[in-house]
């Protein structure tokens, strides 16, 4: 973690209302992983008293640019967007837990639901270069919400749902999931926490449904790591990652806590913002 | 330097009346009270054998005294705090922050069994401000005390311990439960907590719950003790009045305001506890009020706190009778502000030609009123 001052180097809308900015911040893509995020303050000294939290969409080590992916909901987005070229601006980052491949894992299930794609998006560089295969879900509300396909690798195998049915399948992004469950060793997911709940319960009942034996039984001996280790997480079929309003996004205010299943609140700053899906306890309403 | 302007306390009666004074109104402060008497003696003394005492930083030619002592030996090296709640346990920030820069860390709210807070969404943004209602998550006093305590020994930076309890009994007993535990430097009482023996009525809205836990606490702790005052009162005066009578070492003044936000969807309020605590610089004209009517009522420190962003916001609090302040929201987006405002408080020190930021105590505060003429009223043109 660190505090970087960074330089806008582009800007662009690339859907109605959704931005994707890069900024020149080589100490950020170099120490960053698929899944940390970065705490970003807005210039705007009119009443705007917290950061804004954004996970770093694509982090290139080459050329030291992070882009982050966002909607504009409020002022504090706004702002960014009349960000010019040249532009200062001030990063805390990166932090959070990163996204756990387990080394075995040859293909990788991405799961995203709107704005999720900026949650999941470095997650696809990062398997690609370590060489695993890849394929995407995306699921959107119809067509002009749908993350333009150039702005992903080639490799990437890209499959879309939109609730409208205006381009692939009509529907949720979640009943693509059975089609690819039993080739895909791992999954990852980023969205509206009602999704990655449904996900949750479908990856629960995964091994039951395939038969397949629990990855690295074998290997383990019997061992269980604690839950939220780093181990844990490896093994873990699915991982998401989570949302919630964020104040200092280190772990001091206690304010963007989600309810774990071990009854302790976790913190999505610190512990998350991944996590493995068995951690988190959906139905606790928090 | 500039008096200590003050009126009468309970207290000063009290010694009024041993001294069998029945006709003068005892004006002066006993020096044993007075706070400033008190910041005059630490000066630039070496080292105590606590450690707290002010660290000789040479930020230029020359030295400016920045220690302030919050009594009971808490000593600081500067007056610049952080707040409860925002700096967790003083280790979060990891290397972003230089914490032994600070001249103290308020930990975050430390209970005596676990708790694990409310629902969420717990913090939000709102104009010039932020509400919070964490809810006192904390793992409890014995863990505090287990995981961070060895820690905190080492820094030089003292540590106070916020105290949080929905009970006398609850205060007490964390109370004894840091008591002599390396590392613990002070106590700082959140008292805008419910009593829940009384109904669920705040300690910090009642003069007398809030002096009687002040007491029970002093009865069972020498360490350091400052009590929280809260803004969601009619007349603060009287609540501090009694926790300094009941024997508080200074008053951290202000607690957040309570307030709600509104879900997008206007289907309910946004916080998961409905109410949440405003902080910012949206209260700042809030806690210069109070810190300016508790500061002329009070022979102890005020440690004021409530939307410090700039070094101006530290001299306003100052100016208006805090001998300390503290930064809280601000450091969320900027965690090096604190460290920042002990450099700046020194060099606006030595930009006026100040050898103490204690001259800037008190300025923004009324002239004393002089003894009553025994004239009648007098005509002044």
């Amino acid at each position: 973690m660190r505090l970087v001052r960074t330089e806008l180097v582009d800007s662009r809308e690339i859907l109605p209302g959704q931005w994707l900015q890069s900024f020149l911040a080589p100490e950020l893509a170099v120490g960053s992983r698929a899944g940390q995020f970065v705490h970003v303050r807005t210039g705007d000294l009119s009443g705007l008293v917290l950061r804004r939290p954004f996970s770093i969409n694509t982090a290139d080590p080459v050329s030291g640019v992070i882009t982050i992916h966002f909607r504009t909901i409020g002022r504090g987005t706004e702002w960014f967007t009349r960000l010019r070229p040249g532009d200062p601006v001030d990063m805390l980052g990166p932090l959070g837990r990163p996204f756990e491949v387990d080394p075995r894992s040859r293909h990788l299930l991405l799961i995203a639901g709107g704005l999720g794609m900026a949650g999941i998006r470095s997650l696809a560089d990062e398997a690609l270069r370590d060489g695993r295969q890849v394929t995407l879900l995306f699921g959107a509300a119809s067509a002009r919400d749908v993350y333009p396909s150039s702005l992903l690798p080639d490799e990437v195998e890209y499959v879309i749902a939109t609730d409208d049915g205006s381009v692939g399948h009509r529907g949720f992004v979640t009943e693509l999931v059975p089609d690819f469950e039993a080739w895909a060793d791992q999954a990852f997911a980023c969205g509206p926490a009602p999704m990655l709940a449904a996900l949750a319960r479908l990856a629960d009942g995964r091994r039951e449904r395939l038969g397949v034996a629990k990855l690295g039984r074998k290997r383990g001996g019997g061992r269980v790591d604690p839950p939220g280790s780093t181990a844990a997480r490896r093994k873990a079929f699915l991982q998401v990652s989570m949302e919630q309003n964020m104040g200092c996004a280190v772990g001091a205010c206690l304010g963007c806590v989600i309810l774990g299943t071990n009854g302790a609140p976790q913190r999505v700053c610190r512990e998350g913002p991944v996590f493995a899906a068995d951690e988190v306890a959906w139905d606790s309403g928090w | 330097m500039k008096a200590k302007r003050k009126v009468t306390t309970s207290r000063d009666v009290r010694v009024s009346n041993l001294k069998q004074l029945p006709t003068v109104r005892k004006t002066t402060v006993p020096a044993r009270l007075d706070p400033l008497a008190r910041l005059a003696r630490v000066g630039p003394q070496p080292a105590t054998p606590t450690g707290l005492a002010a660290r000789e930083k040479p930020l230029a030619t020359t030295p400016v005294d920045l220690a302030v002592d919050l009594g009971r030996g808490l000593i600081l090296a500067n007056p610049i705090l952080v707040a409860s709640g925002t700096f967790g346990y003083g280790i979060e920030y990891g290397d972003v922050v230089e914490v032994d820069r600070l001249g103290a860390i308020c930990c975050k709210g430390t209970t005596l069994k676990p708790r694990i807070g409310n629902v969420t969404p717990r913090v939000t943004e709102t104009p010039g401000g932020m509400l919070n209602s964490i809810g006192l998550q904390n793992p409890g006093v014995d863990a505090v005390v287990e995981k961070y305590a060895a820690q905190w020994a080492t820094w030089k930076t003292p540590v106070i311990v916020n105290v949080a309890g929905e009970s006398v009994a609850d205060y007490v007993e964390v109370t004894r439960r840091l008591e002599g535990v390396p590392g613990v430097a002070g106590i700082e009482l959140n008292i805008s907590c419910p009593n829940v023996g009384r109904g669920g009525l705040q300690f910090a809205i009642d003069a007398g719950a809030a002096g009687e836990v002040t007491a029970a606490v002093r009865r069972a702790t020498d360490l350091p003790l400052l009590v929280k005052l809260s803004p969601n009162v009619a007349d603060v005066r009287p609540i501090a009045r009694a926790i300094a009578d009941a024997g508080a070492d200074a008053l951290t003044a202000i607690n957040t305001l309570s307030g709600i936000a509104v879900s997008p969807s206007r289907a309910r309020p946004l916080l998961g506890n409905v109410y949440g605590g405003l902080s910012g610089p949206a209260l700042k004209p809030v806690a210069l009020r109070i810190v300016y009517e508790v500061s002329q009522i009070v022979d102890i420190p005020v440690v004021a706190i409530g939307g410090v962003t700039e070094l101006a916001d530290v001299l306003d609090f100052l100016a208006v009778g805090a001998a300390a302040v503290q930064v809280g929201t601000a450091i969320f987006a900027d965690p090096t502000l604190p460290v920042r405002l002990v450099d700046e408080l020194g060099g606006e020190c030595r930009r006026r030609g100040l050898s103490s930021y204690r001259d800037l105590i008190g300025t923004a505060l009324p002239r004393k009123p002089g003894a009553p003429s025994a004239k009648g009223v007098e005509y002044r043109p």
